[in-house]
């Protein structure tokens, strides 16, 4: 399963005492928490946390199982949460992960009742902050998911040694303080290629092997009144102290002194490597790592520890702090110890740096240069940093100027073949044909389906959340006047869609379209298994499909329809539009990813053509001089493989359509140029390899009749 | 402490490409190579879905040598990188946007191939990022550029052009990393090794030998050879037109006939530069030579079928699709509307029914969907019977307009080259307008008669506005062919840009509809 085998890196997952891992962030993590005794592992996967959940699934059955430690790919982040339900009441170690913010608000509920019940055994959630350059998502933090349920945060600096060593502070954290806590790492350093120094994996107690056998049960841990007013207050006089004690005596966070006296620099430890790099920018540090600038690395940013800060601002006139994200919490709550403390110094952040977007060098460069300018380093003179300011912006601007023209936007969209495209071109054509029906609102929803968005179909108007799509357009249905079409994937479908969306609407009666499409795979996030995929992540079948789930919660009226065919694609659409039947219907668009698709055949084929067998393979073309380069084929397709070339005549100035060797021969854009009416240009190309005799006797036999009828033969006319 | 020490200490890597095209397959060659080097390495990458076809970059630092662990950095800084290997032309473009590459520091290493991105595809015209203007860019942004194409490369050697860029990255010695270094990354990998290390070498090569490597461009299709009934004729024509008509004259003939070459010549004729004309009026005659000869070889369902049953087409087909000694299947996909599957036949007989047909299909016509096998008999057959209506083409329904469509133009480039050689310039690039089949076709003709009469419109209001009135209908038939041009959205404006601009010059104010239209 996955986009990736992660056999190598399975085998160093089993890696012992002293032996040195190579590898991305995401795999020292998962190290760490085989080297911490976790009797269970869960999440939804999402950039960037996925392949946490693909390693583990591909070490399942050599590594997890004979350890009895239980894995599982929850069918939501809230499933997932729920799962540290067993840490409640038993001494068992867990971890669930998932992409945030997003996962965390659908894991909320049980979050919270997690956090407010308390944990015995160690429980980690380790969040994927999906933040900034390359994030997918809405742009939120997590920062404020900690401090309102109380669960500690860890953000620590960036090396696979320091991850493989939070990980394990985390489980000590969580069963000091009786909370779960977080565990937060940020996009780029899920992927960071790196070396860890291993421990040996810790055979967790409780497991499949050894289970508990017996309940426990306490009123003082199930949340309801009176107790729930015991455990909020035990959050605040026992939890947090304890969490707050463990910190220090841990030494979570790390005060580097430097020779500076009167500034300094507070940050989130994830931060690190960036403000260390700015400071070195501006010559204030060597690539080691060596500042006179004092600084304060914050690698649990929740709770903070007042004492730790009291002790950092003590004597010093002027302090940054480098904080992500809004609100400020870190630089408020600074400013108001120092102010408790009666602190003569002056704290900075957001107003030297940016309310909003990922604290990246040029952004972390630009504040610190400022920083300098309120509070003066006394071993650099401001002429010498702000030269060196200068002559990293004249690069830049030296470099801008000798572009000519702005460079197009390269947005995401349907890989090669996708399934998907289809579907959204037949919407766009019914948009342009039938006005009356196609030009109408469409609810968007999250997946590879958001792409349609994108150019060159601009289709749907809004997206709310993933599966969220037919229950966003709840209120625009009854208000818009004709039928409104929401379209959500088979992973939203399963993850949300089929209560929030499906039954509510049934349940409502909500007179509107749902196009389901059914990929076979969460391909979003890098093919995982569904439970309509026929297998779980531990490939044990399920025998779930979307039809009898829409049965079951009272859809009657379901089509389903090979996604490629876009006549009948448009003839189901118009149907759904103009129906007598009131109620949901939905419209299955079936069509395997072509990713995964193509992972599994191109093998299949390469061992075919080398046994003799014989082979079709079918790719698409475009006649060059038939082509007359008006593009309309691509305003309706965006496939990667339809692409542009010089027509061979070179009195056609504009370029010509052309399908490139990367094609693999789904004919969508035949069907396009055909449900459009658009050209005669396009040409299906089936390539017999290793034909039968018979084959090749009637090729030759056609062959010969057609050369003789071809122009320069004796024509019968 | 200083800043100038890292510089030697760490040698910054950024790696754009587009999602999907295997940019993560570099960076992990090079994390491996200067594993195998014994140096410390980081390197990072941005999964997701910017993967599916959207930008992207990997990002590697490697520290040249010493026994301390350096600070590595997740992102590059802004005018401090080493190194941009670019797997596709126009991401250099976008790093330089970014800030990101140095002239004085980055060394540029690239492959010239272009993945055109969306919007330079869905454009009814050219929006393509120009690649001189893009190569130059890249020059003199760079404190080295080593550009080449990589994939041109790999495709001749059947290896990877990520492997050739590696070669390349390891050529220019920019990294503190050996080649054998390189060679071992590849064999550890363990995947197309051989292939790889073809490709590698190649790219070691190139950037060793030349500064800038580059793969010739594609020779310009040579000239075709005239009749020899028309070989006077041609040859009589001024230089700068030359080169047009001879490809124009031999695409008619192979239209038609020679008759009808003659009535294309005969057409060009008024148009033809005196000796020692000015160059716009030279560029003129081309501009019509062009797309005269382009449309009067519009694409009827008899040239269609000639195009796709020659010989020729098939053993293209076979090469392209790389079929060897396998049998070839080609279907063809084509759905003629009512106006194709007529426009073929005698105007005579088809007009009344085609009067008819417009009134009762406004909007689009009937269409007759059908998938051809062109390499069965019967589906070969099909389509050359259709060749066979040839002679009646002259007299068909379809040539009649199209005819008269040609002549409203040509009438209207004359009458205005008459006023104003800038203006008769720019109404005859109108004619590029006309392009496509059925709806498509049918919707770019009207595009191209409203853009004739509205510029006709403007003229008459600005008749006493001068010179500046002339200037603002050449700026307003610009303008109203590059909005076409665009695609649906920029023809969603053509009728607001005409409307203001005539507002302005019926109000006497030419500079004030000058203005707007320079945009």
């Amino acid at each position: 399963m996955g986009e990736r085998s992660f056999t190598e890196d399975v085998k160093q997952l089993g890696y012992g005492h002293g032996q040195v891992l190579h590898g991305e962030g995401i795999l020292a993590i998962t190290k760490a928490l085989l080297q911490s005794g976790v009797s269970y592992v869960g999440g939804y996967p999402g950039s960037p946390i996925s392949h946490l959940l693909d390693v583990m699934a591909d070490a399942n059955d050599t590594l997890l199982e004979p350890m009895g430690i239980y894995y599982e790919l929850s069918g939501s982040e809230a499933a997932a949460a729920a799962l540290l339900g067993a840490s409640i009441n038993y001494p068992v170690r867990g971890a669930v992960t998932w992409k945030s913010v997003v996962g965390t608000n659908v894991a909320s509920d049980a979050l919270s009742h997690v956090a407010s019940a308390g944990v015995v055994g160690g429980a980690l959630v380790v969040i994927g902050e999906d933040y900034g350059e390359g994030a997918s998502i809405l742009q939120e933090r997590t920062h404020s998911a900690a401090l309102k349920s109380s669960i500690p945060l860890l953000d620590p600096r960036n090396s696979l040694q320091s991850f493989a060593r939070f990980v394990e502070e985390g489980f000590g954290l969580s069963e000091a303080c009786n909370e779960p806590v977080f565990f937060s790492i940020r996009i780029r350093a899920c992927h960071m290629r790196g070396t860890l120094r291993c421990k040996d994996n810790v055979r967790p107690q409780v497991s499949m092997l050894t289970p508990l056998g017996a309940p426990s049960f306490s009123l003082e841990r199930i949340n309801l009144p009176p107790f729930t007013y015991q455990m909020e207050a035990k959050k605040f006089t026992e939890r947090l102290p304890a969490a707050r004690r463990y910190i220090v005596e841990r030494g979570l966070n790390e005060h580097h002194p430097g020779s500076e006296r009167e500034i300094g620099i507070v940050m989130q430890g994830g931060l690190w490597n960036t403000v260390l790099r700015g400071l070195h920018a501006l010559g204030l540090a060597d690539a080691y790592g060596r500042t006179p600038v004092p600084l304060l690395v914050l690698n649990a940013i929740h709770p903070l520890v007042p004492e730790e800060l009291v002790a950092f601002l003590a004597r010093k006139r002027h302090v940054l702090v480098v904080e992500e994200g809004m609100p400020n919490y870190l630089e408020r709550e600074l400013k108001a110890v120092a102010h408790e403390a009666r602190l003569d110094v002056e704290i900075h952040g957001k107003e030297l740096l940016s309310p909003h977007g990922e604290y990246v060098p040029a952004l972390v460069v630009g504040g610190l240069r400022r920083f300098f300018a309120v509070g003066p380093p006394s071993c650099r003179s401001h002429a010498a940093i702000e030269d060196a300011y200068a002559a990293l912006t004249a690069e830049q601007e030296r470099a801008r100027a000798a572009l000519p023209q702005p460079v197009a936007k390269r947005p995401p969209s349907f890989c090669t073949g996708c399934p998907e495209r289809p579907l959204f071109s037949a919407l766009k054509i019914l948009r342009a044909k039938a006005p009356e029906l196609g030009d109408t609102h469409v609810a968007a929803d999250i997946g590879c389906t958001t792409f349609s968005t994108q150019a060159p179909f601009n289709v749907g108007n809004t997206v709310l959340g993933y599966g969220m799509g037919l229950a966003s357009a709840g209120a625009v249905a009854p208000l818009f006047g004709k039928r409104v079409i929401s379209v959500m994937g088979d992973g939203g479908f399963w993850h949300n869609g089929l209560t929030n969306g499906v039954a509510s609407a049934v349940y409502n009666r909500q007179d509107s379209v749902l196009v389901v499409v059914d990929n076979g795979y969460t391909s979003a996030t890098g093919q995982h298994h569904n439970p309509s995929t026929g297998t779980n992540a531990r490939n044990e079948p399920t025998g779930m499909t979307i039809p009898q789930a829409l049965r079951g919660v009272g859809v009657r009226w379901i089509r389903t329809v090979d996604s490629y065919d876009i006549p009948r694609m448009l003839a189901t659409l118009r149907e759904a539009l103009t129906t007598r039947f009131a109620g949901l219907k939905v419209v299955i668009a079936s069509g395997e990813c072509q990713l995964e698709r193509q992972r599994r055949i191109r093998p299949a084929t390469r061992r075919a053509l080398a046994a003799g067998e014989t082979v079709v393979q079918p790719r698409f073309g475009v006649d060059p001089d038939v082509c007359t380069g008006d593009h309309s084929c691509m305003r309706l397709n965006g496939c990667p493989s339809l692409t542009l070339r010089e027509s061979p005549d070179p009195l056609r100035e504009d370029p010509i359509a052309h399908v490139d060797e990367s094609c693999v021969g789904c004919g969508v854009c035949g069907e396009v140029a055909h449900a459009a009416v658009l050209c005669p240009s396009f040409y299906q190309v089936e390539v017999v390899r290793n034909p039968g005799r018979w084959t090749r006797w009637l090729a030759g036999l056609r062959a010969g009749v057609i050369r003789f009828l071809a122009p320069g033969s004796p024509t019968p006319a | 402490m200083s800043g100038e020490r890292s510089e030697e200490a760490i040698v910054s890597i950024l790696i754009p490409a587009v999602g999907g095209q295997g940019g993560g397959v570099l960076s992990e060659w090079i994390v491996e190579a200067a594993l195998a080097e014994g140096v410390r390495v980081h390197g990072t990458s941005i999964p997701g879905v910017a993967q599916r076809t959207g930008s992207t970059t990997y990002y590697v630092e490697i520290a040249a040598g010493g026994d301390e662990e350096p600070v590595f950095s997740l992102y590059p800084v802004p005018g401090a990188l080493d190194v941009l290997l670019a797997a596709e032309f126009l991401e250099v473009g976008r790093m330089i946007e970014q800030g990101l590459v140095a002239p004085g520091r980055t060394t540029v290493i690239a492959s010239t191939h272009r993945l055109y991105s969306i919007h330079e595809k869905i454009a009814t015209g050219r929006a393509i990022y120009p690649q001189d203007a893009l190569r130059e860019a890249a020059r003199r942004a760079s404190r080295r550029l080593i550009a080449f194409d990589a994939l041109a490369l790999a495709r001749e050697h059947a290896t990877e052009a990520n492997a050739v860029l590696l070669g390349a990255l390891a050529g220019s010695g920019v990294v503190p990393v050996g080649e054998a270094a390189f060679r071992t990354a590849i064999e550890r990998k363990g995947v197309a090794v051989e292939a790889n290390l073809r490709g590698f070498e190649l790219g070691l090569g190139l950037a060793r030998g030349a500064g800038e490597g580059s793969v010739p461009a594609a020779p310009r299709p040579s000239l075709p050879a005239v009749p020899a009934a028309l070989q006077a004729e041609v040859a009589a024509l001024p230089e700068a037109v030359r080169e047009i008509a001879t490809r124009a004259v031999a695409r008619l003939v192979d239209y038609q006939d020679v008759a009808y070459a003659r009535r294309y010549l005969a057409r060009l004729r008024p148009f033809l530069p005196a000796a020692g004309a000015p160059p716009e009026r030279v560029e003129l005659a081309r501009v019509v030579g062009r797309h005269l000869a382009l449309w009067m070889t519009y694409e009827d369902a008899v040239r269609v079928a000639e195009l796709k049953t020659r010989p020729d087409r098939f053993q293209r087909i076979r090469a392209e699709a790389r079929a060897g000694d396998g049998v070839v299947v080609v279907t063809e996909y084509l759905k003629p509307d009512l106006d194709e599957i007529w426009g073929v036949l005698p105007d005579r007989l088809v007009r009344p029914l085609a009067r008819w047909a417009e009134r009762r299909w406004p909007h689009g016509r009937p269409t007759l969907g059908q998938h051809i096998r062109s390499t069965t008999v019967t589906g070969y057959l099909r389509l050359r019977m259709l060749t066979w209506l040839k002679p009646l083409r002259p007299v068909s329904f379809r040539a009649r307009e199209e005819h008269e469509r040609m002549e409203r133009w040509l009438a209207a480039v004359a009458r205005c080259a008459a006023l104003d050689t800038g203006l008769g310039l720019e109404v005859a690039r109108a004619g590029q307008l006309v392009k496509g089949y059925g709806d498509v076709r049918r919707r770019m003709t009207a595009m191209h008669e409203v853009v004739l009469a509205d510029v006709l419109r403007a003229i008459d209001a600005a008749r006493t506005q001068g010179e500046e009135g002339l200037r603002v209908a050449t700026a307003l038939a610009a303008r109203l062919r590059l909005l076409v041009l665009q695609g649906p959205e920029g023809e969603a404006q053509v009728a607001a840009t005409t409307a203001a601009t005539l507002a302005r010059l019926e109000a006497g104010d030419a500079a004030g509809a000058l203005a707007p239209l320079a945009g």
